[in-house]
């Protein structure tokens, strides 16, 4: 039981495999029957590019968190995020592919343009240094989350101390680069689509949102091998936390949106309310989907004491939350991106089809390269007898 | 508070006491009520204690809270007494939302506070005399019911003989 390894199969490496090309197949499909222009195209990018780097970010970010605060119980977890993190490679190489519709996504590329606002910004928001910003998250954050998988792999090998210690020093060093680079990394790449617009609350509106779905992606992983017969010794208590979790969070995020969007509203600045003007007149229908997913759906789907132990109605609650939070995201960047273009169509559900896929295949054989089970970690058996 | 007969068993540790809780219970003895200085794990689950209701009271007064709250924003901002403030509209949710949240947190709050003193059946003036003076320090008690003191007596000293006690009286 403590050996067990997930066998990622050839007919499922195939299915996914199959769905990602098939997936881009259609997608140039789309593109060339609705031609919805180089703006949207490039939107669809940049959007699953955050989205799936923000579920590695999250996972990471909640190893982090539990190990600063030596939290004992999501021991028995820890492989599933930390095979998480290693889609940050893949991410890195398509996060620098924005470089070929730059100037079809941000207006503040365009040179001949010359506005006060704009201008006044030019020293942050200048290609080259747009570009070394991302050689810097990427390499800080690849390295990070480097460490701490090496270190987990040393203490499975050797058992000694010294790598339990440094779990919490690499834990620490992750969180504080983590918190400065994630809001950083959300106004150079969200935010500055309407360079005009600025919101202070904005960096921890998205680290928020990555948090929540990456534990949301986190119990589906679970819901998936424990369907598929391993993971026995996760129980009802450790399927509670992660629900509790998820609640917390996701009203945490509510109160976010929501701190956002009063200020806005009662400051009634006009610089400040283009950004929520847009999304109120011309996506009405999706900015209160938005809003009734991401917290009515968890609010009142795990309030229970019993709902938050079955891991069947869990996942569902968590699969719906990570949808609510790509249309989340999609409301972020695409009324800005693309404006009259912007909708929900072949090409964004193929697109997301196509980075999902290539998401959990790296993740799983991750997940397969290795014991599901961290052996010779002192916690290992405190998570494995855990009461909630 | 005792109306009827009850036998005292005390412990020094919780280990034993859950042993002895056990073992009682499957001997079916009525256990009037097991006293100790902090919770211990295993407890509730060994004397099948069901689970407390209260969550639901703080849900349903929260609820009430909530609807409190926001009406009555809502009529003194539209019918009661109408202020045009910042320019924005007389029923206004954004502006609401801060208030009804804080209200629903305070009802479900003290309402959870007094459904567990009302449980408890604590009320101001309140006296008893513990049956065991160092059950705040560091003594366990089971309290067994006994109509007969001295056949119960017999019979729970031989059902706890291996068990570690420090008194049954």
């Amino acid at each position: 039981m403590m050996d067990e390894q997930f066998d990622f199969k050839q007919k499922y490496r195939n299915l996914l495999l199959i769905l990602i090309a098939g997936g881009i197949l259609v997608s140039l499909a789309a593109i060339f029957i609705s031609k919805p222009g180089p703006s949207r195209i490039w939107a669809n990018v940049l959007l699953n590019n955050q989205y799936f780097m923000g579920l590695s970010l999250g996972a990471a970010f909640f190893l982090a968190v539990h190990r600063v605060a030596q939290s004992g119980w999501h021991t028995v977890l820890q492989r599933l995020p930390d095979a998480m993190t290693t889609f940050l490679p893949v991410a890195f190489v398509l996060m620098l592919l924005i470089y070929f519709g730059i100037h079809n996504l941000y207006s503040w590329t365009d040179n001949n343009v010359s506005d006060k606002v704009i201008e006044g910004k030019k020293a942050w928001l200048n290609i080259p240094f747009f570009f070394i910003r991302i050689v810097i998250y990427f390499t800080g954050w690849i390295v990070l989350t480097r460490m701490m998988r090496k270190n987990s792999t040393a203490l499975m090998i050797s058992s000694d101390l010294k790598y339990h210690n440094r779990k919490i020093l690499f834990a620490g060093l992750y969180l504080v680069f983590y918190g400065i680079t994630v809001s950083a990394s959300s106004w150079d790449w969200i935010m500055s689509l309407d360079a005009h617009w600025y919101s202070t609350l904005f960096g921890w509106y998205v680290l928020i949102g990555m948090f929540v779905t990456s534990l949301a992606f986190i119990t589906l992983l679970i819901w998936l091998l424990k369907r598929l017969g391993y993971l026995k010794y996760v129980r009802a208590d450790h399927v509670h936390d992660m629900a509790i979790l998820i609640f917390a969070f996701s009203i945490f995020w509510t109160y976010q949106w929501f701190a956002q969007y009063e200020l806005i509203w009662y400051g009634h600045l006009p610089e400040e309310t283009s950004y929520y003007i847009t999304r109120l007149h011309h996506f009405k229908v999706i900015f209160f989907i938005n809003l009734g997913v991401n917290f009515i759906v968890p609010f009142f789907g795990l309030i229970t004491f019993k709902a938050k132990r079955q891991i069947g109605w869990v996942a569902i609650v968590a699969a719906v939350v990570l949808i609510g939070h790509w249309l989340d995201y999609w409301l972020m960047i695409m009324p800005a991106a693309a404006g009259d273009k912007a909708g929900i169509g072949l090409l964004e559900i193929c697109m997301t089809l196509v980075y999902g896929c290539l998401f959990i295949f790296i993740v799983l054989r991750s997940l397969s390269t290795g014991p599901l089970v961290v052996k010779n970690d002192p916690y290992l058996e405190e998570s494995l007898n855990y009461e909630s | 508070m005792i109306q009827r007969n009850n036998i005292l068993i005390s412990f020094d540790d919780e280990v034993p006491l859950l042993q002895a809780v056990r073992k009682l219970r499957d001997n079916k003895e009525i256990i009037t009520d097991v006293l100790s200085p902090f919770p211990v794990h295993g407890l509730d689950e060994a004397l099948s204690i069901k689970r407390s209701r209260i969550p639901v009271v703080g849900f349903i007064f929260g609820a009430i809270g909530a609807l409190l709250a926001f009406g009555f924003q809502a009529w003194v901002f539209t019918v009661s007494y109408p202020l045009i403030i910042g320019g924005k509209p007389f029923f206004s949710v954004p502006t609401f939302i801060p208030i009804t949240f804080e209200v629903t947190v305070l009802f479900a709050g003290l309402s959870m506070v007094a459904a567990m003193l009302i449980r408890s059946k604590l009320k101001p003036e309140i006296r008893f005399e513990p049956v065991e003076e160092r059950i705040t320090d560091d003594r366990f008690v089971i309290l067994v019911e006994a109509e007969d003191e001295e056949t119960t007596l017999s019979r729970i000293r031989s059902l706890l003989s291996g068990i570690h006690t420090i008194e049954i009286r």
